[in-house]
């Protein structure tokens, strides 16, 4: 069963293919010297694939998280470039906790949230009002006869927490949640998230984020919002990247009717193809050398455009 | 001796007549009979000799570095494991002596002109203070929770950019607040204090950093930031009877195996500029008459790993700086409370020196020199040993890999360790406020990441 449409269902959000316009106006912009990057971007997937350790080939419990904190490294390098991207700072292991009602059922998303990375600024919103007021008009898809709670845990809750594992009011400058990022580095198959659960496992936690800040921004009464709040998510598990670009504009999820949320969801982008550890011989002759081959440069200049979202 | 000259010309008009015979067919010029060697395969020193040098021909003849690293570490035979963090009392004299290194307490002199002017950052209180003429007007105190965050900066005499230090005392305020007070974290761990908070607080403090100060050191834009890499390193040094077995009696050359995992390490494509000139001699290595295992050193047996955090086929194969992070073991309580104060520093300084003596010589393995076929120029790395508050930096150079018994006869050179003592960053954290910060901790971190090879 998709998990993306019963995530939109839960999170009232209407799903755009596709990242958004200024996204893509980041990556198209020659200015920002995405082409030179590629090669260092070769340089920290063959690092991250091949070379890191003395064994022969690292397994994806270790080149998943290496891969990541390469490519995060050459996003941040570009700081000197962009001093306010300094201002910029990671939380690992952070806890989300955020409870909401939906047509009389009460839905929390609790959780060690992978990587957070906070800013100081706030991402402007991405959709124009027009378009926020256009998602009136979009019905949400019903699963009728199946609940649309199906598969979740019901737990009974004693607290009503909403907060996002760091004390945002007592002065903490990076106070806005900026992109999560979830690393999918088990190495068995089936204790990894399929490609279409970890897009439903990012739009939850980064719909967990945007309301916990939104209620602690403008209190616990459902309304739409005037200021809508975007946070990004990435999610991998060393070779598909998942892209997502989430709007909060309503906190008003009893209805299911009014203004929706948006979401942005550019799925399974392969960054190469395959890594050969060792080259492949048949009978005395290389048919593959080691090596990355079919790199492909978009995935790249996609993370590092939702880096740089927000400061550029 | 009219006689003798005569002679004299007689014999030399000889030769010169014998040498100009025209058509005189020229002796070959291989000989005809291969040269006469020990054999390799009898029980003699001899032949013992023999195929020592047959092994360093092979050695030497390896086509790529990956074939000479396997050849080098192909016998494995038992040898002492060397923990650069280690409990052991002076094990800092006993290190130098194994790697033949001179400990020059304080800092490598830098040239004036090389160190960035800094701003000056005054602790002012945080309500304002008026705006130096022709200086840009102090930022507002960037969070309440970071004190003395008034930032000033006046413009440098002459062209260079001057380092801002409030910013870099803010980021790290930030790194350090956001680690141990901002984020709720469950408790730590038994005996795994190092992880919960100084861990984190390290990697946010220099990833932070670094891409602060890449865009004024090129070298830092091209690096490569590894998180808990392994540097491996495998030598022999100095000589030994074995003891027992069946081997018993045989004189073996004493193996050392290094195996360390830095926290932190960054890598660059191009070499650090030396220190001083390849054959200095600014002290004396200690000569320790024990053997290595009263240290305590043990021996085991196991691959020789020669490794410097990744592969030879990295393009960033020179070190930079690495990071290393005291386990709770070698906390400085523990060493007050058994009333040990004088090791605290040792820690510091045996970690130094072994961890940076693995890096160095196995980033000169990379480039293809080994104890026989010695460095022809310096390899120069930079260490941060800390637990989490105290820091103390050390910068190593390394003169020689040539450490064997036969090779370090004739070898005047050492390899040197410049230390410092550890000092505190902060007093202590409470209530979102960082007391008693201190800059030059700061400054001096902030020199390590900006050195840079002279042409950059």
């Amino acid at each position: 069963f998709p998990g993306v449409r019963q995530a939109q269902w839960l999170t009232k959000t209407k799903l755009v293919e596709g990242l958004p316009p200024a996204v893509q106006g980041i990556m198209d912009n020659p200015a920002h010297g995405l082409q030179e990057l590629e090669e260092r971007a070769k340089h920290a997937v063959s690092h991250a694939r091949l070379w890191d350790t003395p064994e022969v080939a690292p397994r994806r419990e270790q080149y998943c998280p290496v891969l990541f904190e390469n490519l995060i490294h050459i996003c941040r390098l570009m700081s000197g470039k962009y001093p306010s991207l300094s201002k910029r700072m990671l939380a690992r292991n952070c806890r989300i906790a955020a409870t909401w009602e939906r047509e009389s059922i009460l839905l929390q998303v609790r959780g060690l949230s992978g990587i957070l990375m906070n800013s100081m600024t706030p991402i402007p919103p991405v959709a124009s009002k027009e378009e926020v007021l256009a998602t009136r008009e979009h019905v949400l898809e019903t699963f009728y006869p199946i609940a649309p709670t199906i598969d979740l845990q019901e737990v009974n809750v004693y607290k009503e927490l909403n907060d996002t594992g760091q004390c945002f009011g007592d002065g903490y400058p990076y106070s806005h949640p900026h992109t999560l990022f979830f690393l999918e580095s088990a190495n068995v198959r089936t204790n990894r998230f399929r490609p279409e659960q970890l897009r439903a496992k990012m739009l939850m936690f980064a719909f967990g984020n945007a309301l916990a800040k939104a209620k602690a921004l403008h209190g616990n009464d459902p309304k739409v919002l005037e200021q809508p709040v975007v946070v990004q998510s990435v999610g991998t598990d060393g070779q598909l990247f998942q892209f997502m670009v989430f709007q909060l504009n309503t906190t008003d999820l009893v209805s299911n009717d009014g203004v929706k949320n948006l979401v942005w969801i550019d799925s399974d982008r392969n960054l190469y193809e395959k890594a050969q550890c060792v080259p492949e011989v048949k009978k005395r002759v290389v048919t593959k050398p080691a090596g990355i081959s079919g790199f492909q440069p978009d995935t790249f200049k996609k993370f590092l455009a939702l880096y740089l979202h927000g400061t550029v | 001796m009219a006689a003798l000259g005569a002679r004299r010309l007689l014999r030399t008009g000889r030769r010169w007549f014998s040498e100009t015979v025209p058509g005189a067919p020229s002796p070959p010029a291989s000989p005809l009979y291969p040269p006469v060697v020990a054999s390799a395969t009898a029980k003699s020193k001899a032949a013992k000799s023999q195929r020592l040098q047959r092994f360093n021909q092979r050695v030497h003849a390896a086509a790529t570095v990956e074939e000479k690293l396997r050849l080098y570490g192909k016998l494995q035979r038992p040898k002492y494991t060397v923990y650069p963090q280690t409990f052991a009392l002076n094990a800092d004299r006993w290190y130098r002596s194994f790697t033949k290194t001179v400990l020059v307490p304080g800092m490598p002199p830098r040239a004036a002109a090389a160190k960035p002017p800094v701003a000056v950052a005054g602790t002012t209180p945080e309500a304002g203070r008026a705006p130096e003429p022709g200086a840009e007007a102090p930022r507002a105190p960037q969070a309440p929770g970071a004190a003395e965050a008034a930032k000033t900066s006046e413009p440098a005499a002459g062209a260079a950019p001057y380092l801002d230090m409030g910013e870099l005392r803010s980021l790290a305020c930030d790194a350090l607040l956001q680690e141990s007070f901002y984020q709720n974290k469950k408790r730590p761990f038994l005996y795994r204090d190092q992880d919960h908070t100084p861990g984190p607080f390290l990697t946010q403090l220099v990833s932070t950093l670094a891409a602060f100060l890449s865009g004024r050191n090129p070298l830092l834009a091209a690096s490569s930031l590894d998180l808990n890499p392994e540097v491996n390193y495998y030598w022999h040094h100095g000589e030994e009877v074995v003891v027992h077995g069946h081997r018993k009696g045989r004189v073996d050359p004493v193996r050392f195996q290094i195996n360390d995992n830095p926290h932190l390490q960054i890598r660059v494509p191009k070499q650090l500029p030396e220190v001083v000139p390849l054959e200095s001699d600014l002290g004396d290595v200690p000569v320790i008459d024990h053997k290595p295992s009263k240290l305590p050193l043990f021996k085991k047996q196991y691959e020789n790993k020669v490794f410097i955090g990744s592969k030879v086929a990295d393009p960033c194969c020179y070190g930079h700086t690495q990071f290393h992070l005291l386990p709770d073991k070698l906390k400085r309580e523990r060493f007050i409370r058994q009333r040990l104060e004088d090791q605290i520093e040792v820690v510091y300084r045996s970690n130094g020196i072994a961890s940076l003596f693995a890096w160095t010589a196995a980033q000169a393995m990379y480039q293809g020199f080994w104890s026989e076929a010695d460095v022809t120029r310096p390899f120069v790395s930079q260490a941060v040993v800390t637990d989490g508050k105290y820091f103390a930096f050390f910068c190593y150079q390394l003169n020689t890999l040539a450490l064997t018994t036969e090779t370090i006869k004739n070898n005047p050179r050492k390899n040197i360790c410049w230390g410092t003592d550890s000092k505190p960053l902060y007093d202590v954290v409470e209530d979102g406020n960082v007391k008693g910060f201190n800059d030059e901790v700061l400054l001096q971190l902030v020199r390590f990441l900006l050195n840079r090879p002279k042409e950059l």
